[in-house]
Formats: structure tokens, sequence, C-alpha cells
């Protein structure tokens, strides 16, 4: 007898929201014609709802961890899964794409109708990369990833006066579809030696050491690993990031890097952890080695750029490589790993908001000498831009001096104090790169006069990102304790 | 009350934080009379301390995050409290000197009080990983004061600073996370807490790497030779009272960080790296001073003496006696008094005259008499004539690590021939004679802030020198109890008479 999959609504509850969503938000700019911050507003009410979807879904959980209500946390045959880590990944990604929206609000607004687009768009990549981080089916992965990505890349061509912005899609369009087929490849070739999609299946198997074909298992991992490491930008697949960071838009950059890497990370950790920590003494050594890469390359190749949004795509290299690090660590490096990529996250956003108010919501390309004097010419912007970079460099009392401390601590734990010393020479380099920013800022003269102004939504991105860096760097106790129990099933 | 000490500058920089900005003539009389709060409280930690005991006082300790280990965990023992206090006083003074200071006073008073909390916050710290936040965290204001308000290559000195300071703990932090690694390891769970980890059985090769890495992060602070070349960039950048602070205190944290942590964490590698650290430190003593002999520009050569003196803190400290020891320590309060003096002093004269350099001076004894007398009185010091403060420690690091290094002790007392040979031809060029250049002829002496600023200084020279004894009598237990250490889990012997008790007769009748 055949039983029926279990149905479970509020496992694709947050995914339902945004979905429709998408779907209002286009429908009330045809019927209404409303003014573009209204439906900046709507995206934001929208990511909210879906917020609390998931928040719903935690209650859910933690009272089907009681034993007070059955259902399984695999509804739909096992192709979502509630636990903690899609929870925490859930609102993470919403949060992000919220202050995305507050970041990329004037680039919105300026699409006069098209605005509408945009931000459905904006939501059906997060709904992409919400299902990327909540499934353990790896074929539901392959779509959410796309969902996600192909989102993205008409948001990098969205600005259709640059002709730089329109490279910029075309250049992640190719090489991100390319990315994604060499994982879907992967994902077959993992099918073909275990005989399953099903990461909790692949445990099972390698617990028993029932392997089909251990070589073709080992062949397919490996390149879905690449597919992954593509989206998280870490080296040698990052080639794509910095040109692609420089000329998309610059309100729609923050939340595209922040996005992905955020949902990269969450489907590497969970395929590494969840289905192959059996196999970490095989994958760890090739996941140090990127690390090891990416580290020094993004911070050395960072050190000559002259255009801040590409400083800020080669950081983002590196930074791929500090989390990296905590992956080596295995499951004990998941909590270190969350907390990482919030508080990096959300640096992001704001620090490319900066960019956006500085060189303007649509623009391509940041030059460094546009910075020079800028606490003269806008001091929040600069403060706020010294505070994310302090907190991208690691300074102690900084949210990523915990952070970057958090993902070192679990490598050495997992044997790998040479790559925490390698990290921590990379930070220092990376130091410089930051230090460079901070100095044209405060200690040299301006170029232009005029001053720059600071709309209402890009305030309160700053002021959420600053206080990510700061108050959770002097009390990061509790976001501590929230990322330690944020694991996979 | 340790917690308030740290929290008490912060606050203070909140309260100045609050003044509107079009008041710019209140930042600096609010800066000093909020920064006098940590020093009233620092007088009573004086007062509370228990002279005579060697462990640490007035301890709290919660755990913050048992995950790691974190804990909020703050002592004061005989090395730690007469550098607190020296904080404490220095901050207001610094502040008072910066007069000078017109652009962008605020913030500047900010980050001077902030940098306070991180100074009292590093000497205080017990928790590893606490102490390197501390140790970190205070780069950034000190990046601002050199990079802001320094001189004309201010942004060359202040990144240089920073990187320099930041690749030595940058190393020590790989560092503190191998020993809570490995005391997770031993005992279960991972702590930071410097006294859990004083137990630690680490092996021979680990604990040496460890210390190294330790090492070359305080190296870097202190600066030992070769890694000093950020010093003299640093200082001749800094405004006033950037100088004082990071010359009085925040080289102290190398030296105090290699008596805390290299010496009490890693006892066998401390006494075999004796050889390396000890030779490192004589040739700072003697390079230091003889490249400060030929510096035309006032403030270039304290910085390349505050080299030599400090090798003379180093070398006290790894000759493993407890006279080098607390002589190291007591040298450590006596140069921050009479460096911070001279930097304060040279401040002054660059304030009126806007130069630094020797030779544009000649004569200012004739045109300032109070200032020459009390320029004359602190190089005194410094050079460590009987009765100064300065006599005192370099003569407790020189009869302290005479038993264990002679070769060493000899050559370093040339540093000392040496000292009084730069100071004083500087003294004599820039203060003797008559004063030739017009500028120089209408130059005002001292006001009464300068005199007031400079005076208690003067008297830490005077008491220090005649009455050491109120710093000996809670320094020595504390360097006797970390040689202890060193012999009861070494086969290390100090040589006789390394004990100080032995040399000075003190600290028995209390």
């Amino acid at each position: 007898m055949i039983t029926p999959p279990e149905i479970n609504w509020l496992a694709i509850l947050p995914l339902l929201v945004l979905g429709l969503g998408a779907a209002v938000v286009l429908l009330v700019d045809v019927q209404w014609k409303p003014a573009p911050g209204r439906l900046n507003f709507l995206a934001v009410v929208i990511l909210g709802l879906a917020a609390l979807g998931t928040g719903a879904q935690g209650w859910w959980l933690g009272r089907h961890e009681a034993g007070e209500v059955t259902g399984s946390p695999l509804p739909f045959g096992g192709m979502v899964v509630i636990d903690r880590y899609a929870i925490f990944a859930g609102l993470l990604l919403v949060t992000v794409a919220a202050l995305g929206v507050g970041a990329g609000a004037r680039f919105f607004e300026s699409l006069g109708r098209r605005a509408a687009e945009g931000l459905a768009l904006l939501l059906l990549s997060t709904s992409g990369f919400i299902l990327l981080a909540s499934t353990t089916q790896m074929v539901m992965m392959f779509l959410g990833l796309e969902i996600g990505s192909i989102s993205l890349y008409v948001l990098a061509g969205f600005s259709r006066q640059e002709p730089r912005s329109e490279e910029a899609a075309i250049k992640y369009f190719l090489l991100g579809s390319f990315a994604s087929a060499i994982f879907v490849y992967g994902v077959a070739l993992v099918f073909a030696g275990t005989g399953s999609l099903d990461l909790l299946d692949h445990r099972t198997l390698l617990d028993r050491e029932i392997i089909l074909r251990p070589a073709v298992l080992l062949i397919g991992l490996g390149l879905v690993v690449v597919g992954l490491a593509f989206k998280v930008t870490a080296a040698p697949f990052h080639a794509w990031a910095p040109d692609v960071y420089q000329g998309a838009p610059a309100g729609t950059v923050g939340f595209m890097a922040a996005l992905a890497k955020v949902g990269g990370f969450a489907a590497l950790a969970r395929v590494l952890v969840t289905g192959f920590e059996s196999y970490i003494g095989t994958w760890g050594t090739v996941v140090a080695a990127m690390a090891v890469l990416s580290m020094l390359l993004g911070s050395f190749l960072a050190v000559v750029q002259s255009d801040f949004r590409r400083l800020l795509a080669y950081s983002g290299v590196a930074h791929a490589g500090f989390i990296l690090t905590g992956v080596v660590a295995g499951t004990s490096g998941v909590g270190s790993i969350w907390f990482y990529l919030a508080v990096y996250a959300i640096q992001l956003v704001g620090a490319y908001a900066v960019v956006a108010a500085v060189s303007g919501a649509a623009s391509a390309g940041s030059p460094l000498a546009s910075y020079a004097g800028l606490a003269r010419r806008q001091p929040l912007l600069a403060r706020a831009l010294t505070i994310l970079l302090l907190g991208m460099a690691g300074i102690p009392l900084t949210s990523g001096f915990i952070a970057k401390f958090g993902v070192f601590q679990d490598a050495f734990r997992a044997g790998f104090g040479w790559l925490v010393v390698v990290a921590m020479v990379a930070s220092v380099v990376s130091f410089f790169i930051y230090l460079r920013v901070i100095v044209a800022m405060y200690m040299q003269e301006p170029e232009g006069t005029e001053a720059l102004s600071v709309s209402r939504p890009l305030r309160v991105v700053l002021v959420a990102a600053i206080a990510v860096t700061l108050v959770l760097g002097l009390f990061p106790i509790p976001l501590l304790r929230l990322t330690a129990i944020s694991l996979p099933l | 009350m340790l917690t308030a000490l740290i929290v008490m500058p912060a606050v203070a920089a909140l309260i100045v934080a609050l003044i509107p900005r079009q008041r710019s003539e209140l930042f600096l009389p609010i800066g000093v009379t909020v920064s006098m709060a940590p020093l009233a409280l620092a007088g009573y930690l004086f007062v509370e301390f228990t002279a005579g005991e060697a462990g640490f006082q007035l301890v709290e300790r919660t755990m913050l995050y048992a995950p790691w280990g974190f804990s909020w965990y703050l002592g004061v023992d005989g090395i730690s409290l007469p550098l607190v206090i020296l904080t404490a006083l220095l901050v207001p003074i610094s502040l008072a000197a910066s007069v000078a200071i017109t652009h962008r006073l605020k913030e500047f008073v900010m980050y001077t009080l902030l940098l306070e909390a991180g100074l009292i916050g590093v000497f205080l710290a017990l928790d590893l990983l606490l102490f390197f936040v501390f140790f970190e965290a205070i780069l950034i204001p000190m990046y601002f004061i050199i990079g802001i308000w320094g001189g004309e290559r201010r942004i060359y000195a202040a990144v240089k600073f920073f990187l320099y300071t930041a690749f030595g703990s940058a190393l020590m932090m790989a560092a503190i996370i191998a020993l809570a690694v490995v005391a997770g390891r031993e005992a279960g769970a991972p702590t930071f807490a410097y006294t859990d980890l004083l137990d630690l059985a680490i092996d021979q090769s680990t604990s040496r790497w460890l210390f190294a890495a330790f090492a070359l992060a305080f190296a870097i602070k202190v600066p030992m030779f070769p890694l000093h070349t950020w010093l003299p960039d640093a200082h001749v950048e800094a405004p006033t009272a950037g100088s004082v602070l990071l010359a009085a205190i925040l080289l102290k944290l190398g030296t105090y960080g290699l008596v805390r942590f290299n010496l009490g964490l890693f006892p066998q590698a401390s006494v075999d790296f004796v050889p390396i650290m000890a030779a490192l430190a004589v040739i700072g003593i003697i390079y230091g001073a003889v490249v400060a002999i030929v510096q035309p520009d006032l403030k270039k050569l304290v910085a390349y003496s505050s080299v030599s003196h400090l090798g003379f803190i180093v070398l006290g400290t790894f000759a493993l006696t407890s006279g080098g020891l607390a002589g190291g320590v007591i040298q450590n309060v006596n140069h921050g008094i009479t460096t911070g003096a001279l930097f304060l002093l040279v401040g002054m004269i660059y304030d009126r005259r806007h130069t630094k350099q020797i030779a544009d001076f000649g004569g200012l004894q004739k045109v300032m008499p109070a200032y020459g007398a009390v320029f004359l009185f602190t190089i005194f010091a410094s050079i460590g004539l009987p009765g100064l403060n300065g006599f005192i420690g370099e003569f407790m690091v020189l009869i302290g690590s005479f038993p264990a290094l002679p070769v060493h002790a000899i050559i370093a007392a040339a540093g000392v021939v040496l000292a009084a040979i730069y100071l004083l031809w500087a003294y004599e060029r820039a203060f003797t004679g008559i004063p030739e250049k017009p500028e120089n002829q209408k130059l005002l002496d001292l006001n009464l802030r300068e005199k007031v600023l400079l005076a208690p200084l003067v008297i830490l020279m005077l008491v220090i020198g005649l009455y050491p004894k109120v710093l000996l009598d809670r320094v020595q237990p504390s360097a006797e109890a970390v040689l202890d250490r060193i012999e009861a889990t070494t086969d290390y012997v100090a040589p006789a008479p390394g004990r100080l008790s032995q040399v000075l007769m003190i600290g028995e009748g209390e």
C-alpha cells in the first residue's frame, strides 16, 4: 500500500508568502499604480510576514520537540525540512532582504514603474535561497539555487542605462549557469554513487558503508562543492565576483552578495555536515585548501583595488575563506558559521548601502577617490562605514571579532591549527585594506564639497548594521547561544 | 570595583559625547573633570590593595559564555597595580596638556577616554580572551589620535603603528586559542582564565611555539630591537597627549605582558629563551641610546631613549631574578613618569615655537627658567640620578641581572652612561648659552596650568626616588611569586643573590 506523503503547509509557509507576495506586488502595481516608495513598504511587509511564517515554524518545532504535536519535520515526502538550521537561515535571509529593500529604496524609486518587477524578483530570490537552506533533497536544493540565482542575474542587469551593468548581468548569468550545471551534474553523480538524492540517506549509507560506487560519489560531491563554492565566491571560483559586484546597480549589490553567500553557505554546510560528515577526512583538506586560497587571494588582491566595490568583492572572497575555516570543523563549526554569516551579511548590506549613497543608487563602479574626505561631506555615512569596516576587519568589541574568533576556535579544535595561523596573517592584510578606506574618509581632503543626503530607509539600514556590529560586539552571548543550537537535522 | 574602573572612563566618554558640538570651550575642562573620577577610584584602589601579598586581589569573576570558557575575570596584583594607577593619573594630565588641539576636540577627548578604559582593562583582565579584546581594542583610539591630530606624516605613522601591532597580536590570538583548546582537551572544558591556564601541562615544543607567539606580540609593543621601527614614527607624528600615553603606558603593555603571560604561562620556555631575549634587550639598550645621541629632533630623541630604557626592563625581566623582575616592574612606572613628563615638556615648547629641532633652540634656560629647571630635573630622573625615581629601577635591574647575566649587565650599565650623554648634550644645546635666535628671546615661561600638570609627575619622581618602599612593598611579593613558580615548575634555580630580600633586606618586617 502506498502511504500518501504527509502535508504540512507550515513547512512551506514562508515560501508561499514570498511567492504570493511577489505576485501581489506586481498586481498592486498594475491595479493602483502606487508611488514607488509605497511598493518598497509593501515588500518589507511581505518579508515581515514571511519572517512571521518562519517564526511559526520555530514555534511548531518547539512543540514538536516537546512532543505536544504530532507530524514529521520532514513533510512532503522529505522534500522540505523544518529544523532549527532552516529556521535560522530563513530568518536571516528575510532580514537581509528587508535591509536590502531599505538600502535599495532609492534605486527602486528611480526605476518608476519597473520597481514592482525589481521588488518581485527580490522576493522570489529570497524564497529560492530559503528553499535552498531548508531541504535535504539535492534536487530541491538545485531548484532553490536556480530560483534564487536567476532572479539575481536579472537584477544585476536592471539598470538599463549602464552598459557595465549589462556586462555584469551577462557575466553573472553565463558563469552562474555554468556553476549550476556543475552542481546538478555533481548531484547526478552523487545519485549514481549512492542511489539516493537525500542527504539523510547518504548519512545512513555512509555510516553503514553501503556505497555503490565510492569513486563516483567522491567526484559528484566534489562537483557539488564546486557549484556552491561559486555561489559563495570562494577561490578559485571567485573570478566573476569583482566584475559583477562592481557593475550591478549599487542599490541591489548588497543583498545580491549577502543572499547568495548566506544561501550558498547554508547549502554547503548542510551537504557536507548532514550528508557526508563521515568523509570529513577527505573533504576537510580540500575545503581547508579552498579556505587558504580564498583568504590569501582575497586579502592580497583587495589591497591593489582602486574601486571600493571591487575591494568589497575581493574582501568578500577573503570572508568566504574565513567562513570555510569554520566549515572544516564539521558539525561543531555550524554555530560559528551562522554567527559569522549573520554578522557579515548584514554588514555587507550596510556597506553597499553606503556605496549607493556615495556613488548613486543606479551607478556602476565606485572609485576609492570618491570616499576621500567623506567624513567632512557626510559624517553619518563615514562613521557608519568606519564601524562596518572595523567590524569586517574583526577588531575586538565589534561582532566581527566574535565571528572570526568563533570559526578560528572551531578550526583549531578540529586540528587545523595551521589554517588558523594562515587566517590570522590574512586578517592582518585585510586590516590594511579597510584602513585605507578609513584613512581616505577621515584624513584626506574631499574631492567635491556638496553634502550627500541620507534618505530615511538608508538611515534605518545603517543603524541596523551598526547595531549588529557594535551591540553584538559587546553582547554577543544571546546570538551565540541561538546559533549554537541552530544545527541541521 | 575593578569593573567600575574600566567602565568609568567609557561613561566619561559618553558624557563628553553629550556636550553639544558648539560648546567647544567645554570639552577639555569637562574631559579633565570626568577623568578625575577614575583617578579617584584608582587612588582608592591603592588604599584597598593589601601590600605584601602576592596573589590577585579584589578578584571579580563571572562566567559569560561557558561553551567557550569565556569569563569576565578581573584582578589586580603588584605587577598591574602601579600601571593602573599610572594610567588613571596620566590621562587627565595629558588631556589638560592638549590645549593646542582646536580641531575636532570633542572626538579627541572621547578617544582619549576610551583609550583609558581599554588600557585599564588590559592591566586588569585575567581572562586571556578578555585581555586580547582590550589589547586589540586600544589600537583603534590610538590609531585615530595619531592619524587625525598628528603631524605631517601622520597617516603613514598611524597605519604603520596599527599594522605592526596588529600583526603581533594576530599570532598571539592564535596562541590564545591554542591554549584554550589544550585546556579543553586536558580539563574537559575550554577556559581562558589565567589562573586555570597556569596549571596546564603543555609539552615542550608546543609551549615554545606559544611562547614565541606571545613574545612576538609583546616585543613589537615594547618595542624590542629589531621590531622598534614603528615607534619613532608614531611618536614624532603623534600629538603630545598621544605621545605621552603611547610612551608611558602603551609600551608597558609589552613589558607587562612578558612578565604576566610569557613568564607566567610558559616557565620552561622562558628559561630556554633567556639568551635570545636578554641579548635583544641589551642590543636595544645600546642601539637606542646610540641612535638617540645623533637625533636632531627632540621628540625623536626621547622616542629612541624609550627603546633604550625599555631594554632595561626586558633585561631585568629575563634575568629571572626577583630583583630584576621587581626592578623591571618599577622601571615600568618610572619610565612612564619621566618619559611622560619629557613628552609633555617637548609638547609645551612645540606649542610655543612650532619646532622640535634641537638646533632651533639655544639658551632657553635664560628665557624660561622654570621650564628649564623642570626639564633638567626630569632628565636627571631619566638618567637615574640617585635620589630620583629612575635610579631605583635601573639600579635594581642591574643588580638583579648581574648574578644571572653578568656580561649583559655590564654592557647595559654602559647604557646608563650613554643616557647621560644624549640627554645632557641635548640639554646643553637647547638650554644653555645665550638665546641668539630672536624667536627664542620672547618665549613665555611655564604658566600656572602647565606647572599644575607637571607637579604631580615631579613629586612622584621625588617620592619614588626617596621612598621606593611605597612601590616595593606592593611589587616585590608578586615578582617573587612569578620567580617561585618558575623555580617550582622547572629545574631553574635563581642564582644567589637572586632574591631581592637577600640584597636589600626589605619586605620582611611587614
